[in-house]
């Protein structure tokens, strides 16, 4: 990897950061000294816990929903990437209906339409509405990541293919030991950014009824009923998904400029 | 991109139809509830979780409490099953307790003739309340029948929504009373209708309420009833008794307080006295 | 018309499917008003954010680091939070701030919130797209302008912007495309647009998947329009040997 070694991790990247986390955390203590003496920071303490396991509940949705999508996407990329028309058509269908249909509607559709619990034999396993929130996440995700897999097959020069059948590999070798590792790398800022967006989503998760960060926040604002406090725990949400989808984005970044050399 | 043309999106709505019709068919044998509970000895509540004393959640074990709560646990407890709680919203809580997703709803939900055509419920009310109006002190609005054209703020589902839109109300329905609320205040809607007990509180309690007062008489005032599948007649008179067993000994009143449900409602008081000559 | 409509409920009753409310004037008349509501919507927000990512990009372009840090920090907060949390801060708590003080003269409605939230949204997200299109013109293009006796000026409008937003059109149209799913979520602040009107008739009657259908083929229809007339643009305004 000699091309690597020219982009190399900026120096003084912790040290441009140092700065940052003492801000915070010199922040943190300065909240929970000012919390025992403000009631709207103290209704905030005592309801944190509460909010970081709603958040617990997003964090799971998006981690379950990116990787059922991932899955499924990669299958119908494959499909859609086949010379087999029977394979390929179905898969350029799905890719079409779940990349342009809102999030919004496909989360009441799987919510509304699904049912509560499947009979198994004699079993009944339930069909929570968090799970299903999370299918109507992952329908979405896996036709971006099958359009994410076809542009990043799409973007390998086509002279490698020529190059790879003049030495004799046949289609399912040069896949395999050709292409397919280098499209991974290709994937990867892309499919990450994919998972931030799905992050955002699950706030969706609220509007049908599962009890997640936007759901628990709203609950408090109502038992606590006092503006400053709604105002805080409005804004409190905003952070929380920023806090985690700004390092995420940040790292897409930084793997877009070090995967760059094509 | 043609939604409605292809056979795969032609077949998966009749898929699906047929699997929800199919899956409430088998749950709608002669009363379920009952045969559900003695096999799984579980009973699942849908509760309305908004915030507030009926229901909403202890910040520190992210239990749901509430007298709705308080009331589902007892419930269980005489019926010797573990209470499942199902969080609803006003939106859904008429499909999933249709679906079976939820078998009694005790969820603020009055009885209205509509209501009393497609779903079943245990006579004996558990409580009794109308809806209330939050408009600004300085309105105009005095009458029910002032709020003709104008917009008015609730939430999804709520029984209140027929009455105002026989009276030409402009409705603006939210997923919930938090928002509905909020959007009041945001000077949306110049009122927002809800339960008394969740209005008359904070108009009379909480100083940022001030600028606002609730408008009387209470629309449609009705009993608040807990909710069954259509034609369960089993369950709903094995609930029945102990509904009126929890007026006689004072233990709703009790629910009440505990909860901090003020003012305080004098139907309970009411019921209790009429049980009380009832019975024994 | 509702000869049409007649059959096609008679047609999707076959499929055990129910669509006996589209024949409900009432019911069909909400849906109608609900539909053309997203239709302005998108129409009002699609002007809006091009607008507020032309703004935000010359920003973020300017060199003037009072300009480029806020517009730096708005895109990113913007870009890592979800929309509905934002149209919630918006709508429900600086609304009422706003209110609390200006008193009732607070002439934001929730479709105008919806408005501006969407087009402040997707604004950092076209300003994202316009930077680096404004980015890619080749330095020597503008020399060779500049060695014309052009202005700043008119460097910018008639050689800079041109070729930066054919290099930015692309990820423009998929913005769109994004901005049109997007706005069902008005439906969460009660704008009555069309996934509003959907839950209002489904609360009161057992049809989810009919509604459901319709709204997915309506949207469909309606990033179908933004796409084709993208594509038309791109088509129109091609240069030969330059940009995709």
């Amino acid at each position: 990897m000699a091309i690597d070694s020219s982009v190399v991790l900026p120096r003084a990247w912790p040290r441009r950061h140092i700065g940052k986390l003492l801000l915070g955390v010199g922040a943190l203590c300065a909240l929970g000294y000012f919390a025992q003496h403000s009631p709207v920071l103290k209704a905030l303490l005592q309801w944190s816990p509460a909010l970081a396991a709603g958040f617990g509940q997003n964090i799971l949705i998006s981690l379950l929903a990116i990787g059922s999508g991932s899955v499924a996407g990669l299958l119908v990329g494959a499909m859609v990437v086949s010379p087999l028309r029977v394979l390929r058509w179905p898969a350029r269908l799905w890719v079409q209906v779940f990349r342009n249909a809102p999030w919004l509607v496909l989360i009441y559709f799987t919510t509304y339409v699904f049912p509560f619990e499947i009979r198994i034999g004699s079993a009944y396993v339930a069909f929570p509405d968090w799970v299903k929130v999370t299918l109507g996440l992952a329908l979405p995700a896996s036709a971006n990541v099958a359009e994410i897999f076809r542009g990043a097959i799409a973007s390998i020069p086509s002279t490698q293919w020529e190059a790879a059948r003049s030495l004799a590999f046949s289609r399912g070798q040069i896949f395999r030991s050709i292409i397919l590792p280098q499209c991974f790398k290709r994937m990867l800022p892309p499919w990450m950014n994919l998972y931030a967006v799905i992050t955002m989503g699950t706030a969706l998760a609220s509007l049908v009824g599962v009890h997640d960060v936007i759901d628990t926040a709203q609950i408090a604002s109502n038992t606590v009923n006092q503006t400053g406090f709604t105002v805080v725990i409005y804004l409190s949400l905003l952070v929380l998904f920023f806090a985690y989808c700004y390092p995420i984005s940040r790292l897409t970044q930084y793997l877009e400029r070090r995967y760059a050399f094509y | 991109m043609s939604l409605e043309r292809s056979p795969v999106k032609r077949l998966l709505p009749v898929l699906l139809g047929a699997l929800v019709s199919l899956s409430t068919v088998h749950l709608a044998h002669a009363d379920a509830t009952l045969d559900k509970m003695e096999q799984r000895h579980a009973l699942v509540v849908g509760v309305l979780l908004s915030g507030g004393p009926f229901g909403g959640i202890d910040p520190a074990t992210q239990k749901p409490r509430g007298f709705n709560v308080d009331l589902a646990q007892e419930l269980g407890r005489q019926l010797g099953a573990e209470v499942q709680l199902v969080p609803v919203l006003p939106a859904n809580r008429v499909q999933f307790l249709q679906q079976g997703k939820v078998d009694l709803l005790i969820a603020n939900m009055e009885w209205t003739a509509e209501r009393g055509e497609i779903l079943g419920f245990v006579p004996t009310p558990f409580y009794r309340v109308g809806g209330t109006a939050a408009v600004l002190k300085d309105s105009k609005i005095s009458r029910w029948e002032d709020l003709k054209n104008q917009p008015v703020c609730t939430s999804q589902g709520s029984s209140y929504i027929k009455p105002l839109t026989e009276l030409g109300v402009e409705i603006k329905a939210f997923k919930s009373s938090s928002e509905s609320l909020l959007a009041l205040r945001g000077n949306n809607c110049v009122a927002a209708v809800h339960d008394a007990t969740l209005i008359n509180p904070l108009v009379a309690e909480n100083p940022e309420w001030q600028g606002y007062r609730a408008l009387s008489p209470e629309l449609n005032p009705a009993p608040s009833v807990i909710w069954t599948r259509k034609g369960e007649s089993d369950t709903q008179a094995k609930l029945d008794p102990i509904i009126q067993q929890l007026h006689r000994s004072g233990w709703l009143i009790e629910a009440q307080t505990r909860n901090r449900i003020t003012p305080a409602s004098p139907a309970l008081v009411e019921l209790q006295k009429q049980f009380q000559a009832n019975g024994a | 018309m509702t000869h049409w409509l007649e059959q096609f409920v008679h047609w999707s009753a076959g499929f055990g499917l129910n669509y006996n409310f589209l024949l409900d004037a009432y019911q069909r008349g909400t849906l109608g008003q609900g539909a053309l509501t997203t239709v302005l919507l998108c129409l009002l927000t699609i002007i809006g954010s091009l607008l507020a990512g032309v703004g935000l990009a010359a920003m973020l372009t300017s060199g003037k680091p009072w300009l480029t840090r806020p517009a730096r920090v708005f895109v990113e907060v913007t870009r890592n939070t979800p929309t509905l949390v934002q149209l919630y801060c918006a709508f429900l708590v600086l609304n009422m701030l706003l209110t609390e003080a200006v008193g009732a003269a607070n002439p934001l409605t929730p479709f105008a919130w919806v408005v501006i939230v969407i087009s402040l949204h997707k604004g950092a997200f076209h300003a994202e797209a316009l930077r680096a299109g404004i980015e890619a013109v080749p330095t020597v293009t503008l020399e060779a302008a500049s060695s014309l006796a052009f202005n700043n000026r008119q460097l910018l409008w008639n050689v800079q912007l041109p070729l930066a937003l054919r290099f930015a059109l692309p990820a423009l149209i998929n913005n769109l495309i994004d901005l049109v799913k997007m706005t069902a979520v008005a439906s969460a602040i009660a704008v009555g647009d069309i996934t509003y009107a959907a839950i209002m008739i489904w609360t009161q009657s057992d049809n989810v998947l009919e509604l459901m259908i319709l709204i997915l083929g309506f949207f469909g229809l309606l990033s179908f329009t933004v796409n084709c007339v993208g594509r038309w643009l791109e088509a129109r305004l091609r240069m030969p040997g330059y940009g995709h």
